[in-house]
């Protein structure tokens, strides 16, 4: 296909839908009608593009963000929405972006002196520059936070402001974010989506690169840490950003930890790990200030670090941002701004705050009691996510204020709990609509700052917000930055993680909890692979479908070993088998495909995504990406209509699984977590041979071409067998094949050898050079298979018909695993959830149940 | 009136405990109204760390942790206070109780500003209209201010049965007003929002009773146990205690502890411990008058 040259008619024709409402600014489209200067680059490389390919570039984009899983939590269901990006970027010249920083560097200094005054003289109370109520009403201020030791006096390592431009090219904040400002990882995947989408508008622009940002505020945090940890603290994977925690983490290089992966000890904070406690220095706050210490502030289950707010008052620990911090956030402080600019740094305040009036004050709010239909009327105190909204919503009125009467009545009891704020019509900006062309769309946009070691710096980029409903979608859509520079800009990569070269080789911090999930991880997997390969085999001898040289197997059989597997309870075996095979299938279907089975595979999936998502930070993206695919395989239930479909959809899982293993085997590292996960699957692996032979080769009884087959097929080694024997399946044959073989990765040795491997290494297993007990074990166990003569167990039989030396063996092994599992979870996991109790009996409360 | 007082509490654990943190506000409090003589504290098994600070609001804090494995910790304050008698206060020479939530709004002083954090909602303490709606019953138009507080005081002590088991920690103010049944800290908590409700400033009182009366005087309810009450600021006169489960103006036979927002602030024992398996919580309040001398 040939490209139509960049001339002026493809731009013409480019802006010929595009018409900015009167009365507002548009970012693209200056007063002459014609497009402002900084955006002419960008204009000619996109109208040269044409429809099709600018269309494309959408589509490259949304399949990026879904490849990288890019998705937030919204508040309000709980379940994962994907994010969405316009790859047409906001452009902002540079002269517009000096100007607006230095009036951002100058508010950040300022909210961070704020902060420091309410948590330390109260001077800004004491004078009168800041009303009371405004400090005391708002359930973010944390008076225990009192005395707070903030390092270099920098309670605020990080904040962020939501800014609009006025219809006079003025830009003016609509609030401000202290306690963990959201959206700088979405900010950075942006970025990462963007520049690989358009990547020959990116080059030809000018811009500045994110990365110089991110440096200087790891340098400063390395600077502050010492020698010690710093790590990103998230509420886990439920939480709405739960996605840039990780990513955050990823990026600076530091462990994602949750609250029960730190400990206080001594009025320290360690991080539990593999090789016991390592101190802390530095934590990255993604959890709510009230509730991130369940001794001194509120209690809730599985939140927060005992004693970490001492330990964070007395300056052992630096917070990011200090605990209390969200006291700055409220929308009631907006109008004081100016005075208090006056009062402590003794500047004007630069860059003005969108008009508000706090109903703390007589004055004000009379008159927003009056002019209530011309403004925003909120709490003063809410939250609002930026993520979940569009531009618009950021700007409504809280429906449940709208009612006048209902409003005079909630101004009488609390009237300082109240804001009203000018309705903002903010500037437009062009977006990509779905047929390739530019629509004008309002737009609000947040911007990020760091403290460094030269002060506050202001990320040269950010992130846009629009409304969906104004391009006709559901969802809203966020768009990259573009801060364009008169300098020649140093071109640096965004996706290296920033401390690649400084990592320690060995993942010595490698959080317990986190290494119980690895491990986990493996043991689903397996679970998972186990069950489709059985599953697999089921089906094609229930249709009559069996390969050729397979020789059908009696119903029971089948069914006794999804039972010994654990996927069918016994009761509902017995009544499958007495209604004939069709009763069976219909059991396995059930298996397969409810969701709401227990014993099914979607549940068995359901958990491998669960402990996947837990570790996401430590899979490569590829992994994560086959992981995805592979635990959404279930919800394709519609697609499977007969047999047939069902083994097609079965062998998709395998080849899916075969993918994880063969990208974690690749690409994990081999430390801790690596074998940790390796012993998870060995566990499964060995446990999922012993019981399948209990079933099919202990009972002499069923000795049967057929059955052996199956148990060849089911640990994966018929090809092995017919190719090293060429002939019928022999016990003696088949069981040194799959029990002794050390050979046959399948094999029950195989599975021993591999752990005994993994135990030499593990710390804390190795004591003065004696053998841990999980190594003797192990040995046993080992030797026990290894030592096995075959042809005795084979043949010792008893008058029942059972291999009672082969039993005993395989019972022996099956005991060890179990001793073994219990004891890594002992050795490693020793993460045990807190509670609290109070010595309190004028009442047993609900927070004393265990 | 002298008083040795011993608050022991027994945590017994059915399964060892590995780690206890525990934050303690357990030393009674020095004031204009109490003297303490002597105040120690005994933990058993033997804390590993031991601290102490003054919180935010003035209260005497001490932080423990016990590293070694243990079934049972048993936590004992004893000190010997001397509580002095009240000055007498004459409820209709205070303010109308409009003057003084209207001063809250822009306090013009330190003692003022500082009274001013008492007034708003916090974590136990919720602000409601229905609140409000009662505490106005009683807080009619230019009332004074300790006459309408000790009215709502009676109130509450004769519309509201005394009883445990009906409420929790973490039952809201509000609930507590449909029951009309709740212990001294629900009480303490119940007037506390209603006179935050009209925008006046209250604080939460922990503390103990006299648990041994002198002969022919009746125990009061709440004796044996620590106790709760709570305490309205008033111009000129500053805080001034009332205690809603017994219908009184504390005097000789309260002994503070301290005192913050709500029950949250001032939880005499609050733990957070690893391990421990199902546990039971055994407390005993000894306040004995003693004859002997205060040096």
């Amino acid at each position: 296909m040939s490209e139509p040259q960049p001339t002026s008619d493809a731009l013409a024709n480019l802006l010929a839908g595009y018409q900015p409402p009167a009365g507002t600014y548009d970012e693209l489209i200056g007063p002459d009608g014609r497009p402002r200067p900084h955006w002419h680059a960008l204009l000619k490389d996109f109208a040269g593009m044409g429809i099709n390919q600018r269309r494309t570039a959408g589509s490259t984009a949304e399949g990026l963000l879904r490849e990288h899983d890019v998705a937030y939590v919204a508040a309000e269901g709980g379940s994962r929405r994907p994010w969405h990006l316009d790859v047409f970027p906001l452009v902002i010249a540079p002269e517009d972006w000096q100007k607006l920083e230095a009036g951002l560097i100058q508010r950040a200094k300022l909210l961070n002196a704020v902060v420091g005054d309410i948590y330390g003289d109260q001077d800004l109370l004491k004078s009168g520059t800041l009303p009371a109520p405004v400090v005391f009403a708002n359930p973010y201020y944390i008076p225990h936070c009192h005395a707070y030791k903030a390092a270099d006096d920098v309670f605020l390592q990080f904040q962020a402001f939501d800014l609009a431009r006025a219809p006079d090219g003025s830009w003016w904040v609509l609030s401000q974010r202290t306690e963990s400002p959201a959206g700088i990882g979405y900010t950075l995947e942006n970025r990462i989506v963007t520049s690989r989408s358009i990547p020959d508008q990116f080059n030809a622009n000018n811009l500045h690169r994110l990365a110089g940002f991110f440096r200087s505020f790891s340098e400063q945090l390395a600077r502050i840490s010492d020698q010690h940890l710093a790590v990103v603290l998230t509420g886990g994977p439920d939480e709405q950003d739960y996605f840039e925690h990780a990513l955050i983490g990823r990026y600076l290089g530091y462990p994602v930890v949750e609250s029960a992966d730190l400990t206080v000890r001594d009025n320290r904070v360690f991080l539990k790990t593999l090789e016991g406690l390592e101190r802390v220095d530095v934590i990255i706050r993604r959890i709510d200030s009230d509730s991130s210490d369940p001794l001194e502030l509120r209690s809730v289950p599985g939140h927060g670090i005992a004693g970490l707010l001492q330990a964070a008052r007395s300056g052992n620990v630096m917070m990011a941002n200090a605990i209390g911090s969200g006291v700055a956030c409220s929308e009631a402080l907006l109008s004081f701004m100016p005075g208090l600019c006056k009062r402590l740094l003794g500047e004007e305040l630069a860059l003005p705050s969108i008009a508000s009036w706090w109903c703390g004050q007589p004055k004000e709010r009379e008159f927003v009691l009056n002019n209530a239909q011309r403004l925003s009327v909120r709490h003063a105190f809410a939250r609002r996510s930026l993520l979940t909204a569009g531009a618009f919503e950021f700007g409504e009125t809280d429906p449940a204020l709208a009612d006048p009467a209902l409003l005079k009545d909630r101004l009488a009891l609390r009237p300082y709990d109240y804001v009203g704020v000018e309705h903002i019509r903010p500037s437009t900006v062009p977006c990509l609509t779905a047929d390739g062309m530019l629509k004008p769309v309002p737009m609000v946009m947040r911007v990020y700052l760091a403290a460094t070691e030269s002060g506050y710096q202001l990320l040269p980029g950010g992130l846009v917000k629009v409304s969906g409903k104004d391009l006709g979608t559901e969802s809203h859509l966020s768009k990259d930055i573009w801060v364009l520079s008169n300098r020649e800009i140093e071109r640096e990569t965004l996706i290296q993680p920033l401390r690649a070269a400084t990592l320690k080789r060995s993942d010595r911090d490698l959080p317990s909890k986190t290494a119980d999930d690895l491990f986990w991880l493996g043991r689903y997997l397996e679970r998972a692979d186990g069950g489709v390969r059985l599953y697999r085999n089921l089906f094609l001898r229930l249709a009559g479908e069996a390969s050729l040289g397979n020789v059908p197997v009696a119903l029971n059989i089948l069914t006794s070993l999804l039972v010994s597997q654990g996927r069918l309870s016994p009761s509902r075996a017995r009544r499958a088998l007495a209604a004939g095979s069709r009763a069976v299938e219909h059991e396995i279907w059930n298996i397969l495909f409810d969701p709401d089975s227990p014993d099914s595979l979607a549940q068995v999936l359901r958990n491998v995504a669960r402990t996947a998502d837990h570790v996401r930070e430590r899979l490569s993206p590829d992994t994560w990406r086959i992981i995805e695919r592979l635990t959404s395989v279930p919800n394709l239930r519609w697609r499977v209509h007969t047999v047939s479909d069902a083994v097609s959809v079965l062998n998709d899982l395998v080849e899916a699984q075969s993918a994880v293993n063969g990208l974690i085997h690749e690409n994990m590292t081999r430390g801790y977590g690596w074998r940790l996960l390796d012993m998870g699957r060995r566990i499964e692996r060995a446990r999922y041979i012993i019981r399948v032979m209990r079933e099919l080769i202990v009972r002499a009884d069923r000795d049967h071409p057929g059955v052996l087959g199956l148990q060849l097929e089911l640990a994966d080694s018929l090809i092995t067998y017919r190719s090293r024997y060429r002939a019928e399946p022999q016990i003696p044959a088949v069981l040194d094949l799959v029990l002794a073989d050390e050979s046959n990765p399948r094999s029950l040795s195989f599975q021993l050898a591999t752990m005994r491997g993994h135990m030499e290494v593990m710390p804390l297993e190795d004591i003065h050079g004696h053998l841990s007990r999980a190594q003797k074990l192990l040995i046993s166990m080992h030797t026990e298979v290894l030592l096995a003569d075959v042809d005795k167990l084979a043949n010792t039989t008893s008058r029942s018909g059972n291999r009672t030396h082969l039993n005993r063996v395989l019972n022996r092994c099956e005991k060890g695993i179990e001793n073994l599992t219990d004891l890594i979870t002992q050795t490693y996991f020793s993460h045990s959830v807190g509670h609290r109790v109070t010595g309190n009996v004028i009442r047993e409360n609900a927070d004393d149940a265990v | 009136m002298l008083y040795d007082v011993r608050h022991e509490t027994r945590f017994k654990y059915a399964s060892p405990v590995t780690i206890s943190h525990q934050l303690l506000k357990l030393r009674p409090r020095r004031s204009s109204r109490q003297n303490v003589v002597s105040t120690e504290l005994d933990v058993t098994p033997h804390p590993f760390v031991q601290r102490e600070w003054t919180d935010y609001f003035g209260n005497a804090v001490q932080f423990l942790t016990v590293q070694e494995a243990h079934r049972e910790l048993v936590i004992a304050s004893i000190s010997r206070v001397e509580v002095l008698p009240g000055m007498n206060i004459m409820l209709d020479f205070s303010p109308g109780w409009e003057v003084v939530a209207q001063s809250m709004q822009s306090p013009t002083n330190a003692e003022a500003l500082s009274a001013s954090q008492f007034c708003f909602e916090s974590p136990y303490v919720d602000v409601h209209d229905d609140l409000r709606q009662f505490a106005l019953k009683t807080f009619t138009p230019g009332r004074p201010l300790l006459d309408a507080t000790m009215a709502l005081t009676s109130r509450i002590y004769e519309e509201f049965t005394y009883q445990g088991g009906v409420t929790d920690v973490s039952t809201p103010v509000r609930r507590v007003l449909e029951l009309k049944k709740g212990v001294c800290q629900d009480f303490a908590h119940l007037q506390i929002a209603c006179l935050r409700a009209i925008g006046l400033p209250a604080r939460y009182v922990s503390g103990y009773l006299m648990t041994h009366p002198p002969e022919g005087k009746e125990k009061l309810q709440g004796a044996d146990e620590s106790h709760a009450w709570l305490s309205v600021w008033c111009p000129e006169l500053g805080w001034v205690d009332f205690d809603p489960t017994n219908n009184l103006i504390p005097n000789l036979e309260h002994v503070t502890i301290g005192w913050g927002r709500d029950y949250g602030d001032v939880s005499p024992v609050s733990g957070f411990i690893f391990g421990g398996g199902k546990h039971e919580v055994a407390v005993g309040v000894d306040v004995v008058p003693t004859t002997a001398s205060v040096a």
